[in-house]
């Protein structure tokens, strides 16, 4: 991985000292425009002001001793992190985007958010364990996609808060004021020249500053240890730790896929059409959110940064050893009730049965799982109908009101499932590896 | 048009409208001769009605005199349908006079036209073929009163089936021009055949292009049944038993056949046993852990105990065992074509262990 601990420093002091230059540059520009352009001399200065912290941090670094995080901080942060802590702070962090949105959006907290980011990163890149995790030409793109939907997030939410808040004065959004024609030529052309020539630049940067990720050569008994999917199949390979095969490799992934493309023909809301809201969409806006960034760009940076030997779970600033022990017993769900609940051994077919009896035997052994999967299909949407969606059952109609509660139940058993691994160590609701049946 | 000016399609449709509204009114030709004589020569009143409608329809629809629509013609031909059961049924109830009177009319129906003869016999027909029939009554464009006097008969072929007997002429016999044509010749045909192949130059470069494509499948068909498989023997042996000390995992056998040998107890009994190296999650290689005393998978963090038994992760049933025996020469002999699995009771196999 790396050489000695003082060659790791000077390549990564090199490294962070244009790193931090980089973003005193970048905070220069802010200012310079804020005070050309717009006038705000204030605001100019303050970011004058942290042009020339960075850049003081900058020549730190260059001299060889760039600012990292306090070993107790790294240590507590290794030590907290876990499944848990991790849905949960994620979840709570969206959350708290989400609900404090109109404050987010500003540009000057957006940037402030960046620049933070951004810092936190260098600090944390002084530590070898963090390096070697963020550099690895596997990640270092995934590093960027993070931070480019980041801005892509904010982009559409801030849109969408102006649209709302113009909708509230009865206004048109701001998507139908500027409706009016481009020219293809030379409009469209030009900027998609600009973007190829940026592109190009780009790539052949990349291509020279990062090596290709290669591993050793392939064997048929040799797993790479820990061996990780494509960086867009991380989510799904988060998703086969809870599930069977079957069940998270081609049942959920075609129900995402299925799932997407009924979206317009479940969607009753006219609404929001050509235009960012929030508002006149929430029910949509949450649920596709929850999916997208909840369910599957976090659990792909779980997978990338947070997996490591043994695919256990390790801390940002941890050391990915492979002798690291985590005490994972899972059982069954017929086990907990047939062995712990009822102080008895699992209802097994006598020996030499026929086919007939030994499946009796086994859906009773199942029976508590099956009944609970049935119950959560099949009883839960009425009751949804008849309660919290109330509403959406009168105006979607019976077909496409169970098509929607079938899929939002689907999309809930993951996190469901997770929850139950994570706290009762429950490894499968319904488990029948006789006939590689599990749930 | 005597100017130069192209016709707009508006126009050229008025001028076809024209063109059918001056042809001569040939359904209502039709009607008429065929209904007359089916009310003179049939007094039955029950059949009348029913015969009656396809040759009406026709004529107070188009008063125009204009092709008839799909729709009109399946409505003529299912009327004539409904009409010609009406007619077996009452033939069938049994009015014997009727019959005698019926039984001299086929020959004259038959030579007269052998269409309506074949309609009565088949019964309910499907619709393609109602509106084939239809169709062919119907030559497309003006028609002369003479066409539309012989077409008649053939336009309503239940009413004429029965009741009607029109007073026809036996037909000439064929001349030697009208006569159907034997089938072209055999040899002709293969002619045929070669020179669509090969005839052109685009024929020669398909065909050939075909044959390379065809011997290009069977080639890579070929490919995949190699003369030599590099695989290794299935079948191969480990070294005696007393090489296994109780408790150990033997790895050194992984990188070459993927199978661990391990010397541990299963249901209390001390027996030698081969696991198979891969992961019943989803297929990945897991490592032993000897610090652990474990088998951990890598890709989605499966663990199992010494004896295969799963207890962490994913993994939904224990690992496999690969068939086990003492060769002649007192070597364990490992036999990877036969699997044993744990949950369905498999382990209790003698084959699947040696007991020390």
């Amino acid at each position: 991985m790396h050489g000695s601990p003082e060659e790791f420093r000077a390549g990564i002091s090199g490294f962070l000292g244009g790193y931090y230059l980089f973003l005193a540059a970048m905070n220069s520009v802010l200012a310079f425009h804020l005070w050309h352009n717009k006038h705000k001399v204030a605001q100019a200065c303050v970011w004058v002001v942290v042009t020339f912290v960075l850049v003081a941090i900058a020549s730190a670094a260059m001299g060889g001793s760039p600012p990292g995080l306090p070993a107790w901080l790294r240590d507590d942060v290794n030590a907290a992190t876990g499944p848990v802590v991790y849905s949960v702070g994620t979840t709570a962090l969206l959350a708290v985007l989400y609900l404090g949105r109109r404050f987010f959006v500003r540009p000057m907290v957006a940037w402030s958010g960046l620049n933070l980011a951004l810092v936190a990163m260098g600090f944390s890149m002084v530590d070898e364990n963090f390096a070697s995790i963020v550099t690895k030409p596997d990640n270092v793109p995934i590093v960027g996609l993070v931070f480019l939907l980041g801005f892509f997030t904010w982009l559409a939410t801030s849109q969408a808060v102006e649209n709302d808040d113009r909708a509230k004065q009865g206004l048109p959004p701001k998507e139908k004021l500027d409706n009016e024609k481009v020219l293809v030529w030379p409009d469209l052309v030009y900027t998609e020249l600009i973007c190829m020539i940026a592109l190009t630049a780009f790539l052949i940067v990349w291509g020279i500053a990062l090596q290709a990720p290669l591993e050793a050569p392939a064997s048929s008994v040799k797993t790479p240890n820990p061996s990780k999917a494509p960086w867009y199949f991380l989510g799904l390979q988060e998703m086969l730790v809870y599930y069977d095969p079957w069940m998270a490799g081609v049942v959920l992934p075609s129900l995402i896929i299925f799932g997407l493309m009924a979206i317009p023909f479940i969607d009753f809301n006219k609404k929001g059409n050509g235009y960012f809201t929030i508002e006149q969409r929430k029910f949509s806006y949450l649920i596709f959110q929850f999916g997208f960034l909840e369910m599957w760009v976090t659990l792909i940076i779980l997978g990338t940064f947070f997996r490591g030997p043994n695919w256990n779970i390790f801390g940002p600033f941890e050391y990915w050893d492979p002798h690291k022990v985590l005490a994972l017993n899972n059982v069954d769900l017929s086990q907990y009730f047939w062995v712990k609940g009822m102080g008895r051994g699992l209802p097994k077919a006598p020996p030499g049965s026929g086919l007939g009896t030994e499946l009796l035997w086994i859906a009773l052994r199942e029976g508590p799982g099956i009944l609970l999967l049935l119950g959560y299909f099949l009883a839960l949407p009425p009751l949804m109908a008849t309660t919290v969606f109330r509403k959406f059952f009168v105006k979607m109609g019976f077909i496409r009101f169970m098509l929607m509660s079938n899929l939002l139940l689907f999309m809930a058993a993951l996190p469901l499932k997770m929850a139950l691994r994570w706290t009762l160590n429950l490894k499968y609701i319904v488990s029948i590896p006789e006939y590689f049946l599990n749930f | 048009m005597a100017d130069k000016k192209k016709m707009s399609v508006a126009e050229i449709l008025a001028a076809a409208r024209k063109a059918d509204a001056a042809a001569p009114a040939k359904p209502v030709a039709s009607g008429e001769a065929a209904e007359a004589p089916a009310g003179e020569t049939a007094p039955a009143p029950a059949v009348k009605p029913a015969a009656k409608p396809p040759a009406a329809k026709p004529a107070a629809a188009k008063p125009g005199g204009a092709r008839p629509s799909v729709a009109e013609m399946m409505a003529a031909a299912r009327a004539e349908m409904a009409a010609s059961a009406t007619v077996a049924a009452k033939m069938a109830d049994g009015a014997p006079a009727k019959k005698n009177d019926a039984a001299p009319k086929p020959s004259a129906a038959v030579k007269a036209s052998p269409k309506p003869a074949a309609a009565v016999a088949s019964g309910p027909k499907d619709t393609g073929s109602i509106l084939a029939e239809a169709r062919s009554g119907v030559k497309p464009g003006p028609m002369s009163k003479a066409e539309a006097a012989l077409k008649a008969p053939a336009a309503k072929p239940a009413a004429k089936s029965e009741k009607t007997r029109i007073p026809v002429p036996p037909m000439p016999p064929k001349p030697e021009y009208a006569k159907p044509k034997p089938a072209p010749a055999v040899t002709e045909d293969r002619r045929g055949f070669l020179s669509v192949m090969m005839g052109s130059f685009l024929g020669i470069g398909f065909t050939c292009n075909a044959i390379v494509y065809g011997l290009w499948t069977l080639g890579t068909a070929r490919f995949m049944f190699p003369n030599i498989l590099t695989e290794p023997p299935s079948k191969f042996k480990v070294g005696f038993p007393s090489n296994f000390a109780p408790g150990q995992v033997e790895t050194k056998f992984i990188p070459q056949y993927g199978v661990w040998v391990v010397n541990w107890e299963y249901n209390g009994q001390n027996e030698i046993y081969a696991l198979r190296s891969v992961c019943t999650h989803l297929g990945c290689t897991p490592n032993w852990l000897e610090g652990e005393q474990k088998f951990k998978c890598p890709c989605h963090g499966s663990g199992f105990y010494k004896d295969g038994i799963n207890f962490e992760g994913p993994a939904p049933r224990p690992l496999e065992r690969y068939a086990i025996h003492l060769a002649d020469d007192g070597q364990l002999e490992i036999d990877k074509s036969k699997l044993f699995q744990e949950e369905i009771g498999q382990w209790s196999d003698p084959a699947s262990f040696v007991a020390v």
